[in-house]
Order: C-alpha cells, then structure tokens, then sequence
C-alpha cells in the first residue's frame, strides 16, 4: 500500500534520512524504532510532506506521491499525528476534531462528532465544548489520535504517541494502535518504547544514524540478541 | 453628566468605524503574525476608485459600495502577494518594510487617478437628528453603528460556522498543526487577506459617507486609528479589536467636547501611550496572551 525507495532528506548539510526503503502492506502494522537523531521523524515527515525529499521516491496505492504537498497527501488518505500531539490549544475539543475532518467537509461546518468516535473516546465526548488546552496528557493524546480518525485515513502515520506519557496512559494508547490494526487501519508508527512497539508490530524496521541497521517482524526482532542488547537492555535495567 | 453620557453615545457610534478597521489590523496579525501597514492606504484607494465612478460615471450607492470594495479587495491581494506571499519565509519585519513602501506607491496612484487635495465622497445616509429622551443622535451614526454590528454578526458567522473560517482560526492558533490536518497556510493567508479587504472597504464606505469628503490621508488616518484601536484592545483579540475601537471613539468624543479638535487627536495617542503603561497587553490581550502560554505549555 505504502513503498519508500531510496528516500534521503536532508536539512541543509546534515544528512537525516539516508536511502531508506520500506515497505507498509494494507492493514499492517509496521513501526520504526531507534534512538534520538536517527531519522524516524524526518522519514515519517517526508512521507507526509512536511519536509522535503532530496531523492528516492514514495508510492501510495500504486500513485508515485513524491514531492506532493502536505495538503494534497492528506486529501489522498496519509494522515500523520504528529510527535508532541500538536493540538489547537485556544479551539475546543470538538474543534479540534473538525480540524482533523477538514479535507472532508463542506463550506459550512458540520458541527456533529460520529457517535463511534465519542464511543471509542469516551473521555473527549464528556469535554467537547471545553478548550484543547484543559485536557491532561493523556487525553490530550487521545485528542490528537481521534483527530487524525476524523478523516478516515487509509494510511495512518503515527509520530512518538506514547511520548511524555504516564505508564497507564502509555497502555491506553498501545491498546487502541492494537484495535485499530486488528479493525483494518494500515499503521506506520514512529515510537522510542522498542518493547511494547515491536510487541504489536507485524513488522519493524530499526534506525541507527539515518540508515535501517535491522528489520524483521515484530515478534522476530523482540527476541534479537544485538537488538535486546543496544536498545532492550538498558530498558531491562531500568 | 448628560454632555458626557451624549459624548460616549456619539463616541461609541463613531468607534464602531474604528472597530472594523481595528478587526482588519487583527485578522491578518493574527493568522500570520505580521503587520500590514499598507492596510488604510488600501482602503483609501479603494474609496478613490469608488469617488471616481461617483464623479465620472454613475451616483448609484451600490454601484459606489462595490467598486470601493471590490479595489480594496483587488488592492488587498496585491499587497498579500508582494509583502507577504513573495517573502513569506524571510522575517516578519520585510512584510512590515515592504508593506509600508507599498503604502507609498498607493497614495501615489491615488493622487494621480484624482489630483485634487479633497474630494466629496457620496453622502448615502439621510442626515436627520433622532432625539431619545434628554439624548440625540445623528441618523448616519446609527445606520453606521448597526450595519458595522452585521458586519461582526456575519464575520462572527464566517469564522465560527464555516470551513474558512475554523481553517483561519487553526492557522492563527497553530500552523504547524494546520498542515499536518491538511490546511494550505498559503490559501488561507490569502483567504485573510479578501476578507479582511472586504471588512476594510466596507469600513471605508461608512466612514467616508459619513463625512462625505475624501483626502489621500484617508489612508494614513486608518493605519493609525485602526493600529490604535487594536492595540488598546489587545494585539490579536478580535473581541479586544471592537473594544479598543468603541474605547478609542468614546474617549475622542469627549476630548473632542471639553478640549476641542486637537486635544481630540491628542487624546488617542495619549490613551494609546497610558495603556502601553498600565496594561501593555491591552484591554483583553492580557489575559489572552497568559491563556494562551498556560495552553501552549500544556499541549
């Protein structure tokens, strides 16, 4: 559904995403993992994009998506929640979730939630006429996760979702990236927490210094000896 | 007592004009957090192509109206492209730089399409004085006061029930965002651009008919005035702009009544300078701003 070939991105004449190819098939979960500083981000905004792509190329449904502009790749069904949730602080919740729908509607705005998105986040139903900005963390991500439902994405690109978050929360979150997979959504998911991502991942792609060092899937790479050792064994001694 | 609740009657009739112009300043800082000098000498040209159809052509007012604000508009998106769009991604200060050189330009297109110092602007309100109790108030005032109130009724619709408008809200609260939902900022800095010059040569219109004369200092008269009214308000509050603009007409009518024509343009920039002092955020700018740095640190 999704294929990256050779994308390299660069910020001015640093290096950040050097040849990469990946592979996403329709409703697979795939997460990219790795350390601070090796390219996830700048990948996943290439592929949205935000950023520029210097070369290679990305294939969407067959339609070669390189170089499209963040508006027009979100109307072909690629949304990214970004990393740090990015929220409308001074729109309401609702508000918020018409801001994720907006590729979609009409000239005046349909101001009504699906009933099936308030049933999936109960806790944004009960605050919908409140602020972005009185939501806690937590729900704050639940926000930014059912603003990027709002368009029916096909492809949904996630951007560091647990990050900042309180354990339980964490769950809550790996939970619904779960049901959402198991529900048919095609996930490409961008996340630190190597254990839990790889633990739900069909497959997974690990990132050292802009290049992909080890692939495989999920299950596979969580009994990897070299990737236990660089990325689960500080995680253990913690 | 009388004299002076007749002077903020009179002052919040006029202030209203003070409003919309104040709205325009705000709109376009606050969806791309630039300045738009050139916004009154826009406004000004847009009323001397409308004076020029009323003097050469045709005395029908809503012939005049659409002529005035469809060259605001026109104007509007010369100056969105050329300060703003061509320089989009250099800092804020080359919009602020170039938009008052095109400031400029404008006033020199003015002077050339109609030469003369002064010239009658169409007079479309009838000049009665209503008497309400111990008060009066001109007729014009009161059908400037409540077509400027549809004029916020409408903008309020436009950014509150429609697509555009969520979608200017969005940019203004978080661009970055607006892209990842699929906003083009691009389209949208334009989108505030037209309505802000729809706002501006309606504005224009009332004002000017009301004093049914026109100057090529209208526009530097409306960059202040508006740039005033806004920052009384609160830069960026649209609530803050209407109130800084009634604040602004109150205060110089009563100038105006106990000191006279120029204690009246004192008084502005001295309210202007006693604010910056007391409260710098403004009527209600304050508070937003705090609001909004308490937001942006929880999300």
């Amino acid at each position: 559904m999704l294929a990256v070939s050779n994308l390299t991105v660069n910020y001015g004449e640093v290096q950040a995403v050097d040849s990469i190819s990946i592979k996403v098939k329709a409703g697979e979960l795939v997460s990219i993992t790795g350390a601070n500083g090796a390219g996830k981000s700048s990948m996943l905004n290439a592929i949205a994009g935000i950023c520029a792509v210097a070369s290679g190329k990305i294939v969407f449904a067959g339609e070669d998506i390189t170089g499209l502009r963040a508006h027009q790749i979100v109307k072909k069904g690629i949304v990214q929640v970004p990393e740090g949730r990015q929220l409308f602080a001074t729109l309401t919740v609702r508000e918020n979730l018409l801001a994720g729908r907006y590729s979609n509607s009409g000239f005046l705005l349909d101001k009504v939630i699906p009933d099936s998105l308030v049933q999936r986040f109960p806790a944004l139903g009960e605050r919908l006429d409140l602020l972005g900005s009185s939501l806690s963390g937590g729900q704050a991500q639940m926000l930014a996760l059912a603003r990027g439902l709002m368009n029916h994405p096909e492809v949904l690109l996630l951007d560091e979702p647990t990050l900042g978050l309180a354990p339980i929360a964490v769950k809550e979150v790996f939970d619904l990236i779960a049901e959402l997979r198991d529900q048919g959504l095609t996930i490409l998911v961008v996340e630190q927490n190597v254990r839990q991502a790889l633990a739900i991942s069909d497959y997974a792609y690990v990132l050292e210094s802009g290049r992909i060092v080890m692939q495989g899937k999920g299950g596979e790479l969580l009994n990897n000896s070299r990737l236990v050792e660089s990325y689960l064994g500080a995680a253990r001694a913690i | 007592m009388t004299d002076f609740l007749q002077n903020c009657i009179d002052g919040v009739m006029f202030g209203s004009g003070y409003a919309l112009l104040a709205l325009g300043f705000t709109l376009v800082f606050g969806v791309m957090k630039r300045l738009n000098l050139s916004f009154g000498p826009s406004i000004m040209l847009g009323a001397y192509a409308g004076t020029w159809v009323y003097l050469n052509f045709s005395q029908n007012a809503l012939l005049i109206v659409l002529v005035t604000v469809i060259t605001t508009v026109a104007v509007g998106i010369y100056v969105e492209r050329l300060c703003f769009w061509a320089v989009r991604r250099d800092a804020a200060i080359a919009s602020m730089v170039s938009s008052f050189a095109i400031w400029m330009q404008l006033e020199e297109v003015a002077m050339h399409l109609l030469p003369e110092r002064t010239y009658p602007f169409p007079t479309f309100f009838t000049s009665t004085v209503i008497d309400i109790g111990p008060f009066f108030v001109r007729s014009e005032h009161i059908s400037m006061f409540l077509l400027t109130l549809v004029l916020l009724a409408l903008l309020h619709l436009f950014l509150f029930r429609t697509r555009p408008g969520l979608a200017l809200r969005a940019v203004s609260d978080n661009p970055l965002a607006s892209t990842y939902m699929g906003i083009n900022s691009s389209n949208i800095f334009f989108l505030a651009f037209a309505v802000v010059s729809v706002l501006g040569g309606l504005a224009g219109f009332l004002i000017l008919s009301a004093d049914s004369q026109v100057t090529p200092f209208f526009g530097l008269w409306a960059t202040f005035k508006g740039l005033i009214a806004m920052m009384l308000g609160g830069m960026g509050s649209l609530t803050g702009a209407i109130l800084g603009g009634l604040l602004l007409g109150v205060v110089e009518a009563n100038a105006f009544w106990y000191g006279g024509p120029l204690i009246r343009d004192i008084s502005a920039y001295l309210l202007l300078f006693i604010m910056l002092i007391v409260r710098p955020g403004g009527l209600v700018g304050q508070r937003i701003v705090t609001q909004q740095q308490a937001a942006y640190e929880r999300v």
